[in-house]
């Protein structure tokens, strides 16, 4: 029974870790309508300049966390006023592929720079998992679940009641009518990119912490592309409740289903689900019932 | 848009391919070259050739999916393992004719998409292209999980050479007609299919699927007939892939594989199935030139990865996915025509 529990605390909070790099998606999505593919690339470039800052900049914890958020912010700019700009207006279709595109090329461009190689990730949170009588609870992702909470409160205030975050729901919404209100297209979707980025990074942090390094962590980008439908791509606080479903779903397949079938079902499982929020309910559990139905 | 001088005087005429003379002159004067090609070049370039003419089986299918009838598909490579697989299963343990595999392999990728392609008549957009990324992973897990006597698991399935009444395809030079032939068969296909009602349907669905609802046209039908025919041509082209490469693994359908075909489709230019053949070109040969000079960037230049080859060819084609999309996002093809019109009328600007 103990282990159940403890398989349930784990799922969910690997669940909230998935919101996290999902909250990315949404934040991109929710104030300027890209659904951005290249997540799990933006986790990674996020991971190698906290690596960068730390490992080889040398630079205390203290100090290399906030350089690794500013530099993270500025790729997420630069991203986004090389490619984004210029297909404000443009049709849905060409704003996928252009993510899709960026996945590939932001994967090419992290191998040429840092190479295929396995590098130690610098120790962010404390190693030594949380005991409570006999259930073991890492620590980074404990921390990293608080984080997402915290974010997704936060976010979700802003995004729902503050005047600027509600400008960028109307760029969310349409971008020619928002433009034509008045609202800087431009500056939300930068706003939206650099915060994405921002939040990859954390997303490293947490997933990464004191663990290894390698291209292959992007996997967490497509991983946490379940939740954010299962959310509803315009809903941030809904991540949380969706994430740990799906986590919780996910660990119990792995622990309990994966031994008596003898494969890794607990791997698919999410895009299983996710196979039928599309079918199902498309708006997912929070999201605006704009979506077209055919 | 034709020369001028040339009218169509009925119907037949007017849908006719060949327009002209000296496009049937050029046409015989390619598909000469074409089976004159071993004699021409040396055996590394057949390689390529082979790989070319495989490859635009398979984007002239994504081409009609996503080009005509307007459906995104990031699973091609996917639809393209499931022609693959059961190309080498059915020839490694029943021992079935490369006549009868290569279109079953087809039917079996038809029926995989098709299944993926009634999600499309309920979502549209991204979230489609979500569905298909979904079918991309899915097909990873089945071939990893199912029992490793059915599909070979992660060690790969080796498949035996194509046979015909004793005659083995083994060297390049024979896969190489053996493709050429189905190629052609496929692309002639394909702009039959163009041209038939389903074709317009395909092309008024993408351009307004109300609009084609309203006209009559069964718009869920049709988008699912879009994945049908596209995950068959991928699965004719992960046929012949299998009987060329005699080994199939999981590894060679990733997801890197589809976009490597959306981006042939995107450079050649959407809506076009001679673009997609462009496309294929281009793509194939940037690849063929990095694997070629990656090794020797690799020596003279150290501080980069070790993995030059692969890495530069994310860089590349992500790079003129992007480009593409916000210079051109109608292609190579759409320029080839302005050039080409404007060729016809001159010296009138229009």
């Amino acid at each position: 029974m103990v282990y159940f529990i403890n398989d349930i605390i784990t799922g969910a909070l690997i669940g909230l870790l998935y919101a996290l790099v999902a909250m990315g998606f949404v934040v991109i999505y929710r104030a300027s309508k890209v659904f951005n593919f290249a997540q799990g690339e933006l986790v990674i470039i996020g991971g190698f300049i906290v690596w960068f800052t730390t490992m080889q900049l040398g630079l205390s914890l203290w100090l290399s966390i906030p350089l690794s958020l500013v530099l993270a912010g500025l790729v997420g700019y630069l991203i986004e006023r090389i490619f984004l700009t210029k297909l404000i207006g443009e049709s849905v279709f060409s704003m996928v592929m252009v993510t899709v595109g960026l996945l590939i090329l932001l994967r090419g461009v992290v191998l040429l720079l840092f190479g295929a190689s396995v590098r130690p990730f610098p120790i962010i949170f404390p190693l030594k998992p949380l005991l409570l009588g006999d259930m073991l609870i890492p620590m980074n992702l404990l921390i990293g679940g608080i984080i997402t909470i915290v974010a997704a409160v936060g976010l979700s205030w802003f995004f729902n009641w503050t005047r600027s975050g509600l400008r960028m729901t109307a760029v969310a919404e349409d971008h020619v009518v928002a433009a034509s209100m008045g609202i800087s297209v431009k500056g939300s979707i930068a706003f939206a990119w650099i915060l994405g980025a921002i939040l990859s990074t954390i997303g490293a942090m947490i997933f990464l912490s004191g663990k290894s390094l390698t291209f292959l962590a992007s996997d967490i980008g497509f991983a946490a592309l379940p939740v954010a439908l299962f959310a509803g791509l315009e809903s941030i606080g809904g991540l949380v409740l969706a994430g740990i479903i799906i986590g919780v779903i996910q660990s119990l397949t792995t622990n309990y289903l994966d031994p008596i079938i003898g494969g890794s079902l607990g791997s698919v499982v999410p895009y299983i689900i996710m196979l039928a929020i599309l079918l199902i309910r498309p708006t997912g559990l929070f999201g605006w019932r704009t979506i077209e139905r055919v | 848009m034709d020369p001028s001088g040339i009218f169509p005087t009925s119907y037949r005429a007017d849908r006719r391919l060949v327009r002209t003379r000296w496009q049937a002159v050029c046409l015989a004067l390619f598909l000469v070259v074409m089976l004159a090609m071993p004699y021409l070049v040396s055996g590394r370039i057949i390689a390529v050739l082979n790989m070319m003419l495989i490859s635009a089986v398979i984007a002239v299918g994504l081409q009609i999916c996503t080009g005509y009838a307007g459906q995104i598909n990031l699973g091609q490579a996917a639809f393209m393992g499931v022609g693959a697989y059961t190309a080498s299963i059915l020839a490694s343990k029943t021992g079935l004719t490369f006549l009868l595999t290569i279109p079953l392999a087809g039917f079996a990728a038809a029926l995989f998409g098709f299944l993926f392609g009634l999600t499309a008549t309920r979502i549209k957009g991204f979230y489609l292209a979500l569905t298909t990324l979904a079918a991309q992973f899915i097909f990873h897990f089945a071939v990893l999980n199912l029992p490793s006597s059915w599909l070979g698991g992660s060690n790969g399935v080796t498949v035996p050479a194509a046979e015909i009444f004793g005659l083995r395809f083994v060297t390049e030079t024979q896969q190489f007609y053996m493709n050429l032939a189905v190629a052609a068969i496929m692309i002639a296909g394909a702009f039959g299919i163009i041209r038939s009602r389903f074709g317009r349907a395909f092309i008024a669905v993408r351009d307004d699927d109300v609009a084609a609802g309203i006209m009559g046209i069964n718009v869920a039908a049709t988008k699912a007939n879009a994945f049908l025919i596209g995950a068959f041509y991928a699965g004719v082209g992960g046929a012949l892939w299998a009987y060329m490469i005699r080994f199939v693994g999981v590894d060679q359908f990733t997801l890197f594989h589809s976009i490597f075909f959306v981006a042939m489709i995107i450079v050649g230019g959407m809506g076009s199935i001679v673009g997609a053949l462009v496309g294929v070109f281009v793509i194939r040969t940037i690849q063929e030139v990095i694997a070629t000079v990656g090794p020797n960037i690799a020596d003279s230049a150290s501080f980069l990865g070790g993995d030059i080859v692969f890495a530069g060819m994310n860089v590349i084609l992500g790079g003129v996915i992007a480009l593409f999309m916000i210079l051109e996002p109608k292609g190579v093809m759409h320029r080839w025509n302005i050039l080409k019109s404007s060729y016809r009328i001159w010296p009138f600007p229009y």
